[in-house]
């Protein structure tokens, strides 16, 4: 006797089917649980040191910044500027800048200075959705020094977003 | 069942017995709940710890009274959750919407189509998809319904902030609600009892409030996305500016593509179902016809969703190059090879289904050995676009690969190597399309071989811009490379619409070497017609989740932060889940809606009887 499926049971079987085979693919990818980042307290009495590990927690987590930047890739493609030996290099990268001022102004004002080759893009870090305090900033610079170069920063460095003497206008070049 | 004296008397003696209980339940209750006077009441004197237990409820009646008023910011929905609940009524609420709004957009065409050639195929046909409408828009209604109190319940504050924001559309939505229940029910119910032009207006009427509402609810979502025209702390500044967000134009033009594409994959998987069920060759010819014509719908406006796609990713970029880069490559990055994998089925699906299609016509065999080409590439591109750029692998494999993407594989995990992908198996529908138009088909204008040519000559150069230009984004800096995706698109819009503008004169007047005979053709292939319908669902609720879900732990993003306990983005594998469940409820529901399609059909029981 040949048994006949009712024409519901086999279009039933097929949509079940398909959704299952696409949940299965689902199950297939890395599987990450993505939770809000976690406040970090900072005393009053943190070292140098403790920023620089204090700010690359923040690198790594609150700032968001491993979404776009990378630290040490050797081989394009960059969608946007690797910070390796950034420390070393951030005090040059514009006329008249310290590294501490020029930290601060790419995260303050990240689109009045452009990395050549690469397109605007970064957000402004002391507002929301990233929204560092000017003390998490503080810890990013230090980390940021820390890369190349000789950390420096306390949590009483002042710049021009925190309450510092206005930075000196850059030269036009002759 | 014959009604008798005795029944009556019977029936009438139960219900004056059930209106005694039913008072005497009543006066017991309300007896109960009476409010006593102390002086009246019969309490025996209060022992010590009845006293103590006495003045406990004193201090809490007392301090109920003092208890200050305090706005619930949220409220639990049980076991599932309030985000899981909300998610999957919203997703129910999209899709019946999308089907809504699709199907009078294709019935208006088709019945114009009918209207121009005076083929009374068309009209009928276009009637048939409206019948699927009337209970869907109810659904949709529902849903919506659904959703506003599952928002103000289970999300009060952030549903308050909202209304504040939005609340001068919120009149002319309702109003709009309105204009398209009568719209409908009048297209539907006046099918042939208006003149053929007063029935297109309504029609027209129809689509254009329907886009309208669409309109104002995408304001809404795409403001949580892209917040414009409040202040840095939220306080409305313009509800214009707030409406004409930056990812308001894009939502809108993507979700009318997707929303024909789905809504004609559903109104062929309804023809295939009739199909299946057909019980004469003339009503197997009706429903093959009604399903191609559903997949032509749901294929046409799929080929330029890539595109549409492009563009509110770029302005997503635009808007936030966080946002963007979570969406590309961060959290989000893997299901993006899921949709890879969805995208790749359906295009597979869709070129079988029109290379099964090619044996309706006799003399096919001249087209049909093509097929095996165009499959090699088909399968070539989908394997290009699933290749993550990073793979999932063990310590050890990863110190040998050198990092976490292969040596060779990971050339094509990337967006130079995918866009090119893409755009080539658009090429090859589009291909799969022309040969099955030509079919049975004898060309027979003077110039038919320059045509050919010169078809195949912009076939070509477009393969070749696209590909070129995918391999020139390997040496390119990422300034260049992002732009490069314009020019591939642009070439590969530029050969469908040029191609089609030479392909119509070239066959109009085209002898036919043999019929088409409709209903000539597998039945596996009305299974692929379904199978395409469920995973243009899927993909619209894996892609609803990616573009809500961007916002990760805001509601608004940027202004209003989500500090519920939902205010993560889940695993991947569970957002899936939630997807299929919410895919299995809307076929659940479809199946209803196609049910009572079917119900029209059916004779009336009376007559049923008496045959």
């Amino acid at each position: 006797m040949k048994l006949r499926v009712p024409l519901l049971a086999k279009l039933a079987v097929l949509v079940v089917a398909t959704t299952a085979f696409y949940t299965y693919v689902g199950q297939m990818v890395p599987q990450k649980e993505v939770y809000p980042p976690v406040e970090t307290v900072i005393k009053a009495d943190v070292t140098t040191a403790d920023m620089v590990k204090i700010g690359q927690d923040i690198f790594n987590g609150k700032g968001l910044c491993t979404t776009c930047h990378t630290i040490g890739k050797k081989a394009g493609p960059f969608r946007f500027p690797d910070l390796e030996n950034i420390g070393a290099r951030a005090a040059t990268r514009e006329p008249g800048l310290s590294d501490v001022e020029y930290f601060a102004k790419s995260m303050h004002e990240p689109d009045s200075f452009i990395v050549p080759g690469f397109n605007p893009g970064m957000p402004t870090i002391n507002k929301p959705p990233i929204g560092l305090t000017e003390q998490e900033i503080l810890c990013v610079i230090a980390y940021l020094q820390s890369l190349g170069g000789t950390p420096n920063v306390t949590l009483a460095t002042k710049h021009r977003y925190n309450g510092g003497a206005e930075a000196p206008v850059a030269q036009a070049a002759p | 069942m014959k009604i008798t004296p005795f029944k009556i008397v019977v029936a009438a003696i139960l219900a004056v017995l059930a209106l005694v209980a039913a008072l005497r339940a009543t006066t017991y209750f309300v007896s109960k709940m009476e409010y006593r006077s102390p002086d009246r009441a019969s309490a025996p004197e209060l022992t010590p710890r009845g006293q103590g237990q006495s003045d406990e409820h004193q201090a809490q009646v007392k301090k109920d009274a003092a208890k200050p008023y305090v706005e619930a910011e949220y409220r639990a929905f049980p076991v599932v959750g309030s985000r899981v609940a909300v998610w999957v009524v919203a997703q129910l609420h999209l899709l019946f919407a999308a089907f809504v709004l699709a199907v009078p957009i294709f019935a208006l065409i088709i019945e114009f189509i009918g209207y121009r050639t005076k083929d009374k195929r068309y009209d009928h046909l276009a009637y048939e998809f409206t019948k699927l409408l009337s209970v869907s828009f109810s659904l949709t209604a529902t849903f919506g319904a659904f959703l506003t109190f599952m928002l103000i319940i289970l999300y009060p504050k952030f549903t308050n902030y909202l209304m504040s924001v939005f609340s001068p559309t919120f009149l002319p939505y309702v109003l709009l609600f309105f204009a398209e229940a009568f719209f409908l029910y009048t297209y539907y119910y006046g099918w042939g009892k208006f003149s053929p032009r007063v029935h297109l207006l309504l029609g027209l009427g129809l689509n254009v409030v329907g886009t309208a509402i669409m309109l104002i609810a995408n304001a809404w979502l795409t403001f949580m996305m892209s917040p414009r025209g409040v202040s840095e702390a939220g306080a409305l500044i313009s509800v214009m500016d707030a409406v004409t967000n930056f990812t308001w134009m894009p939502i809108n033009v993507h979700r009318v593509i997707a929303n024909v594409a789905f809504g004609g994959s559903v109104a062929g998987a309804y023809a295939a179902v009739k199909f299946l069920q057909a019980k004469t060759d003339e009503e197997r010819a009706h429903y093959d016809w009604m399903g191609y014509i559903g997949n032509f719908v749901a294929i046409s406006a799929f080929l330029p969703l890539p595109f549409a796609g492009y563009w509110l990713a770029k302005e997503i970029y635009a808007y936030s190059q966080t946002l963007g880069l979570t969406m590309m490559g961060g959290a989000f990055s893997w299901l993006f090879i899921i949709q890879a994998v969805l995208i790749g089925n359906l295009f597979l699906a869709a070129n079988y289904y029109l290379w099964l299609g090619m044996g309706r016509v006799e003399g096919a065999r001249e087209f049909q050995r093509w097929i095996k080409y165009l499959l090699v590439v088909v399968a070539l591109c989908f394997m290009v676009w699933a290749t993550p750029r990073s793979i999932i692998a063990t310590v050890s494999e990863v110190r040998a690969m050198g990092g976490g993407a292969h040596p060779a594989l990971g050339f094509l995990g990337v967006m130079s190597a995918k866009n090119t992908a893409v755009n080539i198996l658009i090429l090859t529908t589009f291909m799969s399309f022309l040969l099955y138009r030509r079919t049975g088909k004898i060309a027979t204008v003077a110039w038919k071989k320059t045509g050919n040519a010169v078809q195949l000559g912009i076939f070509a150069a477009a393969a070749v811009t696209v590909i070129g230009l995918g391999i020139l984004g390997y040496f390119v800096e990422a300034k260049v490379r992002i732009g490069l995706s314009v020019p591939q698109v642009g070439s590969v819009l530029f050969a469908m619409i040029a191609i089609t503008a030479i392909d119509v004169p070239l066959y109009r007047n085209a002898t036919m070497s043999a019929e088409v005979r409709w209903g000539r053709i597998p039945a596996i292939s009305q299974y692929v017609l379904i199978f395409i319908a469920v995973t243009f669902t899927w993909l619209m609720g894996l892609m609803g989740y990616v573009r809500s879900g961007l916002r990760q732990h805001w509601h608004v993003y940027g202004v209003i932060r989500d500090t519920s306990v939902d205010a993560f983005t889940p695993t991947l594998g569970f957002a899936t889940k939630i997807v299929s469940v919410t895919v299995l409820i809307f076929f659940a529901l479809i199946g209803f809606v196609f049910w009572l399609a079917t119900l029209h059909d059916k004779k009336n029981w009376d007559e049923r009887e008496q045959a």
